[in-house]
């Protein structure tokens, strides 16, 4: 079973490198892609149900023994977003199939997705930390060559601030990993924590702040996100869908495992004031935009506030909070990325003030972005709302009222600003456009097909909410016992 | 009885009737109505066994942990509301389906079909709300009513004013449910209970109780349209009536009265409970009707009568006394009765005279003299004059208030329901007297106001019968339930038995008797008549200006927008330098505060290790500082790279000889890189647009130098543990067959890094590629465009000549024919001992690289690709082999990169070893290859490149690898 | 580590640093290079003084082979990265003649319009 973890990335990178030598036959290409993000999904969903009964999962790569090889690690939050992630990639490749033009789109573009989805998965398997930067690197690399896919103005001017600050992230992230290991002996996640714990306190310090500061810059955490705004938006919808629903995630995945394995408890006011700000600034950005996209790129950042609050907190119920935050937000906000793409490639625009009445063009499309916003506006009974509950019953219970009331208006705020997109484009007079008044689920079959399947299991994960809870509870306190990260079978 | 279904049918259907879209007509009214029926029935089914005091139960439990159930109670109250709810459902979708009735047959809108759908959605949800028991169910239909009252509001949505009605009316309660959440949330935790009967069954107490139900009863609030959240409800009317008369009057605007009357008994003698209701309600009662007389548009002026009358309610039914929650049920019912009448009346004079403006209304009572009739009995019952139903309820009412002795909010109350009940009066008579009578006396003043024209009677068309149906059996019942008042008392009796048991043992009367109650009625009807007929003397006549709490809303609502754009303003400064600045500030207090924290004492540290390691620093950093003063790109680039040579002689001076190499290499061909493109960029650095003063910018720099500096030194002298390496070290020969350490572990120990590194730089090359095809068609197109022939070599613009020249100064002038084979046999083996000795598959790439380069330029050639592939095409190879070698042995059932050793014993040479991870450094040597030449050949350019390709660059698959390989 | 050697890390960060404060793309990547240089010297050196090279057979003590498979590995992902920061440099020079950093348009807009509105209020 082990043997799973290796190929989630090997098989990716494999057919990256036939996507490259056979560039010159796109059908191939996407089908070389179709297959193989289709199987390394029906992989990760083995290894979750694997991980889920009979405990973690664990490769040693090269066959040498634990101390020293580069491991994979499967536990039950690794496996979840293993899934999540090949989920979505698998979603949003079709989709980007069903968009016109794109056999005249870049050869490269498939290649470049495809290292892009073994770049995630190898962030997420990582059980060693410089093996987890050099899968940030490939996510990325892959991820740069994404968003300047077309090169033109926009995504070069986006693109280059993108590029930049990641540069910047990654050589911080080196800096940290190579200093820990200067100063512990060892990159093995599982060796690490008792190893750190015999640091000085201030080396220590150090370390965890130079981590978090490289993974909150990827989860766009304030001070940080600044780059996300100004960059997400330029990218090809698809693009966007992906960096939206996955990237930041990593990030987060990334802050959860330095919080919760290696320095346990460490800075927790200081994250609870980092979410805070994060989740009311993201929601006042959303409030300033008028562009359905830059809106949704700000809330990815207001979102996080809410992950970051349930890692501060602490503790098994919190934790469960955040485990579910990430579930039901990577494809609610997929969606309503996919949404907004709809809405671009058929209107040409997602500025608000140029985009109108489509709800009267189609009540199915208007549901389609309808239930994600109501989801992410935390309105019962979609799955955005357990998440909130969660986040807030652990708050309470741990008598951090600041903390329930910033959530609380925060998710106003994003009320506010869905309520923003959906009379702006949804209602009031239809604009004339090119393609005139057919139905957009209808026009775009594909497309819209996705972003169905995609809703669907927005409700999905509304409706199993109770086992996903469970689950995220089991997550939760495997999370808590780190004397058992990395060891095979625990659970 | 069977709740669930009673719940979730209705929805069912409403999902039917919206499914079809637009194809849907008025007979969707007709579906929905039907629903309510059946939904009626099964109540009044049920009905004698729940009067009796039996409680039917049903739960469903969505997420346990988190108390998050579906439960339903049916209790006498839930029974009585549902019954409501569904009754008036009934009548508002049958009036509907004549209303939605053009004048000449068919639907008058093509959306009939979606308001009915939502209508009867929202029914449901109003279904589910009044029989709520659980905290988490209360909140789910709650939320639901909210925004399907967002989407009814705004069903005109091509009108500004709708949409902003809808939005407003959305926020508010949606804020109001946020407080609801958060307070029941508290009582949850507090009570240890998640229902609401279990929380009345034993109340907690405390602080936060008190918190939460502040909290608890501001979302009510918000809800009902209470004092200070009362504007929204003005602004609904802008739906259509049967929208207004069902959501907006008789239902939900009910649902925080609903959760008061529940929660009252229990709390109401809690601290702030018992001033909140009778504070929130007697304002909302004194405001809304001032307001209502001073509308000259009928609906808005029953409108703001609502906002008073559910004052009035949460008076009743929020002080918590028997005898009070007795009236307030009582009320509650009355109210929906003749409320939902009057809008339905009001309904029917807009459709059939367009118009609901009392100043052009005169005299309707002459032309529709049934509908006045019908207008004239309701409004008696909301004038609450006997023997109305709503006379009743308020004598009740009234009595219940004068028994409070010594309660101070009592007296308050009884004040305000007495001036209410005299402005209700004075209202009701206005709006009757302006509908069907006299109409509004217009403008006194000199007609310098263009005057609204009167209707014209003969344009005003004859409601169908069909159509007066409802109303009438509303305003009816008004009145029967009034004469019936001890039989219909009784089942109030039982109703609000349930929420308060001392209060089941109360009776309606229709003749109280002389007394006090009845003096204070009498003489509401005699002052409130005389108000109407004072106020109709000197009315003005003009447009009310908004309520002024709408214009606090529009102020704290841009308030809102204005500081977001603010704040966003200030942190989205959509400056990349400033991002920068922000991130290396945050690392600075990051390490600051470890630095605060301790760090360990590195004073012990060597100042140097060698004389050598002094001389190569001190180089290295002044090249490096010497960058600063760099005005031309160039020397730029030649400084930094100078410094890095400068660094790779370090890492040889540190016993790092692989390292040396590589940086060595990397350094050269960076700087080559930097050649091939800065030739076309300008020569010099603009002055740069300061974004920061210079010495906020050298202040950043130097700190972070520094905090770098300490905090590396910290770091070491903290150190401790023994490395892994000795491991490596340890293993290296015997077990993966290699003497250089290092290499093996870059492709054995840790060759999943490898993997990884050689990805980055593989798609890398991509990248590059793609941009610079990109840039590369451009450019052709405008060529094109620009009709120039591209084969002339004038054409080109001399950047591109000189670009040539510079290159060949650069490369050719330092080759001969001669390296390139060397070079190549070198390449071959620094790759092949790198596994024994410094070396390996990367050195050997870019030396293999350089090989080819120097080859093609010995021909003469400056493009160093074949025509027809691309060296892309190599980095596919590479990382193909790479991926084969380290999964090979997973289907012998090893592990990625497990590497297997061969020994072979070929003649003359004796034993030879074979290294399977050699084959990996293979991949490794040619996808680097490729993925220098790729860059190479991107960033240099040659006329050929646009001439040969020209002619197919419009319809040409733009990116086809084959072109990518020439012009790229 | 040797304090020399720190300094010289701080040193090649400050400039780093200092470049990549620039808002002229060329500069930046310059910058991002000695950073990166400033970095990977810092890795190796704290992973331990100077010593024989790691390979079989000469004789110890050896350096830490670890520190240098990470910097070797950072190398080369830097030459990736610079190699692309060049490409985009050169398509920025075919957008608009030059490969200076600009602003985001949308965030300007927001900003200005905030500006010409604080104007107005006086």
């Amino acid at each position: 079973m082990s043997a799973l973890l290796p190929l989630m990335v090997a098989l990716p990178l494999g057919a990256a490198a036939l996507a490259v030598i056979f560039g010159r036959w796109r059908r191939l290409q996407w089908v070389i892609a179709v297959v193989t993000i289709g199987l390394t999904l029906a992989m990760a969903v083995v290894i979750l149900i694997e991980v889920d009964h009979d405990g973690t999962l664990r490769a040693n790569l090269g066959g040498w023994p634990g101390r020293i090889a580069i491991s994979m690690v499967a536990d039950r939050l690794a496996a979840i977003m293993l899934v999540l992630g090949a989920a979505m990639l698998f979603a949003v490749l079709i989709y980007a199939l069903g968009q016109e033009g794109v056999d005249a789109r870049s050869p490269w573009y498939v290649p470049a997705y495809l290292v892009l989805s073994a770049g995630i998965s190898a962030a997420f398997l990582a059980g060693d930390l410089f093996n987890l930067f050099v899968a940030f690197e490939i996510l990325l690399m892959a991820s740069y060559v994404l968003i300047t896919m077309e090169g033109n103005d926009a995504q070069i001017r986006a693109g280059t601030t993108y590029v930049v600050i990641n540069v910047v992230e990654s050589l911080l992230l080196f800096l940290a990993v190579g200093l820990t290991f200067a100063a512990t002996g060892t990159l093995s996640m599982s060796v690490l924590p008792e190893r750190i714990a015999g640091l000085p306190v201030g080396v220590a310090i150090g370390l965890n702040m130079m981590l978090l500061l490289a993974f909150g810059l990827k989860a766009a955490v304030f001070p940080l996100f600044s780059w996300l705004p100004d960059s997400y938006p330029a990218a090809l919808s698809p693009v966007s869908a992906v960096f939206a629903g996955l990237l930041t995630k990593v990030g987060v995945y990334a802050m959860i495992r330095t919080e919760t394995l290696l320095f346990p408890g460490g800075q927790r006011t200081l994250l609870l004031v980092i979410a805070g700000i994060t989740m009311v600034i993201g929601g006042l950005g959303a409030l300033a935009q008028v562009d359905m996209k830059r809106i949704l790129s700000f809330h990815i950042v207001s979102q996080i506030g809410y992950m970051v609050a349930g890692l501060a907190l602490g503790g098994v119920a919190a934790l469960a909070a955040t485990v579910f935050f990430v579930i039901h937000q990577i494809p609610t906000k997929t969606a309503l990325f996919l949404v907004e793409g709809i809405v671009e490639n058929d209107t040409g625009t997602s500025a608000l003030d140029r985009v109108g009445g489509l709800a009267r063009r189609s009540g199915l499309f208007a549901v389609l972005f309808l239930i994600p916003a109501l989801s992410l506006a935390g309105i019962p009974p979609f799955s955005g709302f357990v998440a909130k509950v969660g986040i807030i019953e652990a708050g309470f219970s741990g008598a951090d009222w600041v903390i329930v009331g910033v959530a609380l208006l925060a998710s106003l705020l994003t009320l506010v600003s869905m309520v923003k997109i959906w009379t702006g484009v949804f209602w009031g007079d239809p604009q004339p456009h090119p393609r005139g008044r057919v139905g957009l689920v209808r026009h775009h079959r594909v497309m819209g097909g996705v972003t169905a399947v995609t809703v669907a299991a927005c409700l999905a994960i509304a409706i199993a909410a109770g086992p996903i809870w469970d689950f995220c509870e089991r997550t939760a306190s495997q999370l808590v016992s780190t004397q058992d990260y990395g060891k095979e079978g625990s659970r | 009885m069977p709740i669930l279904l009673l719940v979730i049918v209705p929805f069912v259907v409403a999902a039917a009737v919206l499914a079809p879209g637009g194809r849907v007509g008025r007979g969707a009214f007709w579906v929905a109505a039907l629903t309510m029926a059946g939904v009626l029935a099964v109540l009044l089914a049920g009905a004698p066994g729940i009067l009796d005091g039996e409680v039917d139960q049903e739960s469903l439990t969505w997420v346990g942990d988190l108390g998050l159930t579906l439960a339903f109670r049916v209790d006498g109250f839930g029974l009585f509301m549902a019954v409501i709810v569904s009754g008036i459902g009934l009548l508002v979708f049958t009036y509907s389906s004549a209303y939605f009735r053009g004048h000449h047959g068919g639907a008058s809108r093509p959306d009939v079909g979606r308001i009915a759908g939502l209508l009867l959605a929202f029914g449901a949800s109003m279904l589910g709300l009044v029989l709520a028991n659980g905290f988490f169910t209360l909140f789910l239909f709650w939320e639901l009513t909210s925004v399907t009252s967002f989407l009814l509001i705004g069903i005109d949505d091509r009108r500004v004013a709708a949409r902003a009605a809808a939005q407003r009316a959305l926020l508010v309660t949606g804020l109001g449910g946020l407080a609801l959440l958060a307070g029941l949330v508290l009582l949850g935790q507090q009570s240890g209970t998640t229902t609401l009967s279990g929380l009345i069954a034993n109340p907690p107490d405390g602080t936060i109780t008190t918190v939460a139900l502040v909290l608890v009863l501001t979302g009510a609030f918000a809800k009902s349209a209470q004092f200070p959240f009362h504007f929204w409800l003005p602004g609904a009317m802008a739906a259509p009536t049967p929208v207004s008369a069902y959501l907006h009057s008789a239902t939900m605007v009910k649902a925080g009265i609903v959760l008061i009357a529940r929660l009252a008994p229990a709390f109401a003698t809690v601290g702030p409970w018992r001033p909140l209701v009778v504070g929130a309600g007697a304002a909302s009662l004194l405001l809304g009707g001032f307001r209502a007389l001073r509308e000259q548009d009928a609906k808005l002026a029953l409108a703001h009568g609502t906002v008073s009358q559910l004052g009035l309610l949460v008076i009743l039914v929020g002080i918590g006394e028997p005898e009070l929650t007795y009236a307030g049920t009582a009320m509650i019912l009355a109210h929906a009765l003749f409320k939902a009448a009057l809008f339905l009346v009001v309904g029917i004079v807009d459709h059939q005279t367009n118009t609901r403006d009392m100043r052009r209304l005169a005299g309707l009572g002459r032309l529709l003299p049934g509908l006045a009739v019908i207008g004239g009995l309701a409004a008696l019952s909301m004038a609450a004059v006997i023997p109305t139903f709503g006379f009743v309820a308020k004598e009740a009412g009234l009595h219940g208030l004068l028994e409070l002795e010594g309660m101070g909010a009592g007296t308050v109350a009884l004040v305000a329901v007495v001036l209410g009940s005299v402005l209700t009066v004075a209202y009701s008579v206005r709006i009757f007297d302006g509908v069907f009578l006299r109409g509004v006396a217009t403008s006194t003043a000199t007609g310098v106001r263009m005057e609204p024209a009167p209707i014209d009677p003969a344009r005003v068309h004859h409601p169908r019968p069909t159509f007066l149906v409802s109303p009438a059996v509303l305003a009816a019942l008004s009145v029967l339930f009034g004469l019936a008042a001890a039989r219909v008392g009784e089942v109030i009796a039982e109703v609000a038995g349930s929420l308060d048991p001392k209060s089941a043992d109360k009776h309606l009367v229709l003749w109280p008797g002389l007394g006090p109650a009845l003096g204070i009625s009498v003489a509401t009807w005699v002052v409130g008549a005389a108000t109407a007929e004072v106020l109709r003397r000197r009315s003005r006549g003009r447009d009310p200006r908004p309520v002024a709490a709408t214009r606090v809303y529009a102020w704290c609502f841009d308030g809102l927008m204005r500081g977001a754009r603010r704040v966003t303003g200030v942190v989205q400064s959509g400056s990349l330098p400033v991002y920068l600045g922000v991130i290396l500030l945050t690392l600075l207090a990051g390490l600051g505060y470890g630095a605060a924290k301790g760090f360990p004492d590195w004073t012990d540290l060597p100042f140097a290790d060698s004389g050598v390691e002094i001389v190569l620093a001190i180089a290295t950093g002044a090249l490096a500082l010497a960058v600063i003063g760099a005005r031309r790109r160039f020397t730029s680039a030649l400084l930094v790279g100078g410094s890095g040579y400068g660094l790779a002689l370090l890492f040889l001076a540190y016993g790092a000889p692989d390292l040396a190499v590589t940086q060595f290499l990397v350094e050269t061909l960076i700087i080559v890189m930097f050649f091939l493109v800065l030739q076309h960029l300008p020569d010099r650095f603009r002055p740069p647009p300061s974004w920061a003063p210079k010495a906020l910018r050298i202040g950043l720099s130097v700190a972070v130098g520094v905090m770098v500096t300490v905090f590396a030194l910290a770091v070491t002298a903290g150190r401790e543990a023994p490395s892994a390496g000795s491991d490596y070290v340890e293993r290296s020969l015997d077990e993966a067959g290699g003497k250089n350490v290092v290499n093996v572990t870059l492709v054995d120990f840790r060759g999943f890094d490898t993997l990884g590194e050689i990805t980055v730089l593989g798609v890398a090359a991509i990248g590059v590629v793609n941009l610079v095809g990109v840039a590369r068609r451009e450019q052709r197109r405008k060529r094109l465009l620009d009709g120039i022939d591209l084969s002339d070599p004038e054409a080109l613009d001399s950047a591109d000549r000189d670009a040539r020249r510079r290159f060949r100064s650069i490369v050719l002038s330092t080759t001969s024919r001669g390296l390139a084979p060397m070079l190549a046999v070198v390449a071959v083996y620094v790759a092949a001992r790198g596994h024994n000795a410094p070396g390996g598959g990367f050195a050997g790439g870019l030396i293999l690289a350089a090989a080819v380069v120097l080859g093609y330029l010995a021909e003469g050639r400056r493009s160093f690709s074949p025509r027809r592939a691309s060296p892309l095409l190599l980095v596919g190879v590479g990382l193909g082999i790479a991926v084969a070698v380290a999964v090979t042995p997973l289907l012998f059932g090893g592990t990625l990169l497990e590497s297997a050793i061969w020994k072979v014993h070929p003649p003359v040479i004796g034993e030879v070893k074979l290294v399977s991870s050699a084959l990996f450094d293979l991949g490794v040597m040619v996808l680097v290859t490729g993925v220098v030449l790729s860059a190479l050949a991107a960033f240099v350019r040659e006329p050929s490149d646009d001439a040969g390709a020209s002619g197919s660059a419009l319809e040409g698959a733009p990116g086809d690898p084959s072109r990518e390989g020439v012009s790229g | 580590m040797s304090v020399v050697v720190a300094l010289l890390v701080g040193v090649l960060a400050s400039v780093g640093t200092w470049l990549i404060l620039q808002h002229t793309l060329t500069r930046v990547v310059l910058g991002l290079g000695l950073f990166a240089n400033a970095a990977n010297l810092l890795v190796l050196a704290a992973g331990g003084p100077p010593a024989e090279a790691p390979i079989i057979g000469r004789d110890g003590p050896f350096n830490d082979p670890v520190p240098q498979a990470l910097v070797l590995t950072s190398i080369v992902i830097g030459l990736a990265v610079i190699t692309f920061l060049l490409a985009v440099a050169y398509r920025s020079w075919t957008i608009d003649g030059n490969d200076q950093v600009e602003d985001d348009i949308e965030d300007r807009r927001l900003a200005a319009e905030e500006r010409a509105r604080k104007g107005t209020r006086g």
